[in-house]
């Protein structure tokens, strides 16, 4: 690895990109952003009008002059007026969803569009009213209720007499003093926050740096905040604002993707790659130099959004880690994909599922701990004017940063002639990639570390998708999706080493290698548990999704310790003989391997509970 | 050449429909044994999931009255609370607590046997002051800030009805309905999730026409199709049936789950023609850019700048073709909506006669 090879690819292929594009596709699109900016702004106004004309209103033919309710119809775009009378509408003669006569007696005609055409209505005449309201003169009358909302944080000490009125907003947990810890999202490590307050006086946004004690009751400002304090300006206590920003930081990096996704690519077509192989460098090199441009294009785009929106240096550091893996992912994506259509998809894949990953749990950044999975979350924090400490960042980015770095090394792996320009099928080129990092024994504990990243995320969007399901249904599901995720952890390399005839196809060596990739596994994951606890010392949730329940016994903690170590190694060396045998011997191998392991999970539970 | 000599005898015009059929079954070929078609429908799938995951989530955050059971606690005090009592007994989910003196209401609060205080007094304008303490504590918090909010709201209509009758008011606010118990999905079943199931299969299928025909002149293998006894303007046709006839095929199927779902949809045949016309009218235009883009990376920039401009520019007329989908399925048509089809299949045919005359027009050998 030497810089200055690196910057060579890296001008090399920003002056190559530069070149491609022609004078036509810059007008072309020139042309289409003005004129999507012009009806954009003129249209901003009044919204994409998705709703519009979906519900139709009965109405009294003979009667809608008297109708108040007509001008509620027509001020919304919502409804169209239906003339009709209350006996053709009773009769299902009408086509209206909906019957509103002069008094406010609103009938739906009994279908799930006519409720779902009441509830809307209703909303619709709560907003005219509003609208009235807002051209009254005296406006003292007009908002004759005034709201102001003091959250406290209430002692811990009082939980043990807590009752059925507070239990639900305590959480679960609420007996061992431990709920509080879904504060502001730093928890109840922060020493400071008993007898801490945080006023919000309901406008709308974050409320993360207004710490005044004293209410502001609205009485002064009449100018621009009519509406604060009013019931209808109360917005719970959700991160909205700061989440769509957070947003931001997302979008440009899937276009970016796109452009980085077609340029490894068009290396593989015609054999173009080549000349970049021949040359005196290594491949690192030359993905290092290839990727840099647009690494460093992402962060400038980012550090443009941070100054936009008036983020900070946490906000970059945050999105840094994304657009790694945003990058890594597709860098693999590209390396495997046979066509261009692929590539499509596996970039849309890419794009669909990191951003859920990474804006899902962001959603939940003042619920619970668990949102640092997301670095989004650090965002989010960033932006309602927190902070986060050392550990939350290593908790939040280390997954991200780990995972991206093992696709890149194994991405790496498989840059070289006989992958690059052949048709393999995807799975042979998977093989190869890990083969390509198996040069002995010490490397197999190593990958299975290393694979825990994907382990874990993969088993987070487990519990989310299953999340939905019964109970009773989900969690055999879940240990079954848990099991195969971590089976195949500590099995995939060795076979693939086995495979590329790394290791000597012997018994001997299959359960010397099964050990060893179990024993990795089982480190890995402990070493994961301790930066948990160094990290997030209040995240209970984790350790109970993904460790052991602590006893205060010494023996049974001892046992409890090893084990899974136990399990791991056995359910390793299982597959690792049949990963011996071939791809047949495998997978047998592999699904007993499975059944073992989600029976001892069935079991442990069985046995806790 | 042989466009020079297009076939004109019935047993040839067959052998050339043969031969169409041919690069259809190529291209839809390539289609399964890359398995691509399997990750657009799971990337469908998913983007589905994901926001339906998002609005349940978000309706059961404002709307806690879809979960069952809930049932919280306040304490109400300070001078003048009597219509703050009479809004939130009738609101369910909601119980309070008279404390006549106000450090008992916050040592109640401390103690964790109310949820929150509400403390309502009068102040110089007139105006009801409530002055709510609510706990620092997540979740639950929002659902009881959205209870009160309710509350409060009622109080404030109440409030106004009564200025109103004492004429302090120019115009009373119009007396709301009952609520009724109705999905708060239905909205967004209608408006979002149907129309983005409808949206995607033709989007998905406009990037895979793009994908494929750049992807045949940079191999260089569009010059091996093209010594099959076929023009250009064949083959690019061949290839605009074979992947606009996915998008219509994929929404039915959409179509058939909803309402195999309890989703009824009013005129499936409609969105199904919609989403057809659609789609021979997007894949025409990724056609066309990929003909004239000189690589990949400018194709698909250009495609999808064009698709995510043409969504906003749409909003002009007088139905967005997502309200449209929307009418369709809901069973709001109106004549506009129908007129609307009509012209989204004239502008589909079009498309493909005039992809047909540029292609003709186009020389092959500059590709």
């Amino acid at each position: 690895m030497r810089p200055r090879r690196i910057a060579r690819v890296a001008r090399w292929e920003v002056s190559r990109s530069a070149g491609t594009v022609d004078r036509k596709t810059i007008l072309v699109l020139v042309a289409m952003a003005l004129l999507v900016g012009v009806v954009g702004v003129s249209v901003l106004g009044s919204g994409a009008g998705l709703e519009d004309g979906l519900y139709r209103v009965g109405v009294d033919a003979d009667q809608s002059d008297g109708n108040p309710y007509v001008d509620v119809v027509e001020s919304n775009p919502q409804f169209t007026l239906e003339e009709t009378t209350y006996a053709e509408f009773a009769g299902g003669d009408s086509d209206a969803d909906v019957f509103v006569d002069g008094s406010g007696r609103l009938g739906s005609d009994g279908t799930a569009k006519g409720d779902a055409a009441h509830t809307a209505f209703r909303d619709a005449i709560d907003r005219y009213n509003h609208d009235l309201m807002r051209v009254e003169v005296d406006e003292y009358a007009a908002y004759p209720v005034l709201v102001s909302i003091q959250y406290q944080q209430r002692s811990q000490t009082g939980a043990s007499g807590s009752n059925s009125g507070s239990s639900a907003g305590a959480g679960s947990n609420a007996g061992d003093g431990s709920s509080g810890s879904t504060g502001g999202g730093s928890g109840s490590s922060d020493p400071s926050v008993s007898g801490d307050a945080r006023t919000a006086t309901g406008d709308g946004d974050g409320s993360g740096d207004s710490r005044l004690q004293i209410p502001d009751v609205g009485g002064g400002s009449l100018g621009e905040s009519v509406d604060a304090g009013t019931p209808g300006a109360i917005s719970p206590p959700f991160p909205f604002q700061s989440l769509v920003l957070a947003f931001l930081f997302v979008v440009p990096m899937n276009f970016v993707i796109q452009a980085y996704g077609s340029t490894i690519m068009d290396e593989r077509i015609k054999r173009r790659g080549e000349l970049l192989l021949v040359a005196p460098i290594t491949s690192t090199e030359i993905v290092a130099g290839k990727t840099l441009p647009y690494l460093l294009g992402v962060l400038g785009i980012v550090a443009a959004i941070t100054v936009a929106i008036e983020g900070g240096l946490l906000s970059v550091l945050a999105a840094l880690p994304i657009a790694l893996l945003f990058l890594a992912a597709t860098f693999v994506g590209a390396l495997l994909a046979r066509s261009f259509k692929e590539l499509t998809f596996v970039t849309v894949a890419i794009s669909v599922f990191l951003t859920t990953y990474t804006f899902v749990p962001a959603i939940f950044t003042d619920v619970t701990p668990i949102a640092l999975i997301s670095p989004l979350t650090l965002i989010v924090m960033d932006l309602q004017g927190e902070s986060a400490t050392l550990g939350e960042y290593l908790f939040s980015t280390g997954a991200f940063y780990l995972g991206s770095l093992v696709l890149f090394v194994l991405g790496i792996g498989i840059y070289r002639e006989e992958d690059l320009f052949t048709q393999k099928p995807i799975p042979a080129k998977v093989v190869d990639a890990l083969a390509s990092r198996i040069h002995g024994y010490r490397h197999v504990p190593l990958l299975s570390i290393l694979f825990i990243p994907f382990v874990f995320a993969g088993q987070l969007l487990a519990v989310a998708l299953l999340f939905a399901l019964p109970a009773h249904l989900a969690l055999p599901i879940l240990f079954l999706v848990i099991s195969v995720l971590e089976e195949l952890a500590k099995s995939v390399h060795v076979y693939a080493g086995f495979a590329r005839s790394r290791f000597e196809a012997s018994l001997g060596t299959a359960v010397v290698v099964g050990t060893l990739a179990g024993a990795g596994f089982f480190v890995g994951e402990k070493f994961t548990h301790v930066v948990q606890f160094v990290g997030l010392p209040d995240l209970e949730i984790g350790l109970a999704a993904f460790g052991p329940a602590l006893s205060t016994e010494p023996l049974v903690l001892a046992v409890l310790f090893f084990v899974p170590l136990v399990l791991h190694v056995v359910t390793a060396v299982i597959s690792a003989i049949g990963a011996s045998r071939g791809r047949t011997g495998y997978a047998i191998a592999f699904t007993v391997a499975v059944l073992v392991h989600t029976g001892y999970n069935l079991g442990v539970i069985g046995l806790v509970s | 050449m042989s466009r020079e000599t297009e076939p004109t005898s019935p047993e040839s015009s067959t052998a050339s429909t043969q031969a169409r059929l041919a690069i259809v079954r190529r291209e839809l070929a390539s289609l399964r044994s890359e398995k691509t078609i399997v990750l657009a429908i799971g990337i469908q799938l998913f983007i589905a999931l994901f926001s339906s995951f998002l609005v349940v989530g978000l309706v059961s955050l404002y709307d806690p009255g879809s979960v069952d059971g809930y049932e919280m606690t306040v304490a109400v005090t300070g001078d003048d609370t009597d219509e703050l009592l009479a809004a939130a007994n009738e609101q369910e989910g909601l119980e309070t607590r008279t404390y006549a003196d106000r450090g008992g209401a916050y040592a109640a609060f401390e103690d964790r046997s109310v949820a929150a205080v509400l403390d309502a007094s009068r102040d110089a304008e007139g105006r009801l002051a409530v002055r709510v303490t609510a706990p620092d504590e997540g979740i639950g918090t929002t659902l009881l800030i959205v209870q009160l909010r309710d509350t409060l709201e009622t109080v404030e209509h109440d409030e106004r009805r009564a200025n109103a009758e004492s004429g302090r008011l120019e115009s009373a606010p119009l007396s709301m309905p009952e609520a009724a118990g109705a999905s708060p999905y239905f909205g967004f079943t209608y408006t979002i999730l149907i129309p983005l199931l409808c949206f995607l299969p033709v989007f998905i299928s406009g990037s895979i026409a793009v994908d494929s025909l750049i992807e045949e002149r940079q191999r260089a293998t569009l010059e091996l199709l093209r010594v099959a006894p076929l023009s250009l303007a064949d083959i690019v046709d061949a290839k605009l049936v074979a992947t606009a006839a996915l998008a219509p095929i994929q929404a039915a199927v959409w179509l058939v789950l909803l309402a195999w779902n309890g989703t009824p949809i009013v005129h499936p045949s409609a969105l199904v023609a919609l989403v057809a016309a659609l789609a021979v009218l997007v894949v025409g235009l990724g056609m066309a850019v990929a003909l004239t883009s000189p690589d990949r990376r400018q194709a698909q920039l250009l495609y999808s700048g064009a698709i995510v401009g043409a969504l906003i520019v749409a909003s002009v007329l007088p139905e967005h073709p997502a309200n449209t989908v929307a009418k369709f399925a809901v069973g709001s048509a109106t004549a506009t909506t129908w007129l609307l089809l009509a012209v989204y299949c004239g502008l589909g045919v079009a498309a493909f006669l005039a992809l047909r005359a540029g292609v003709d027009r186009l020389n092959p050998d500059a590709l």
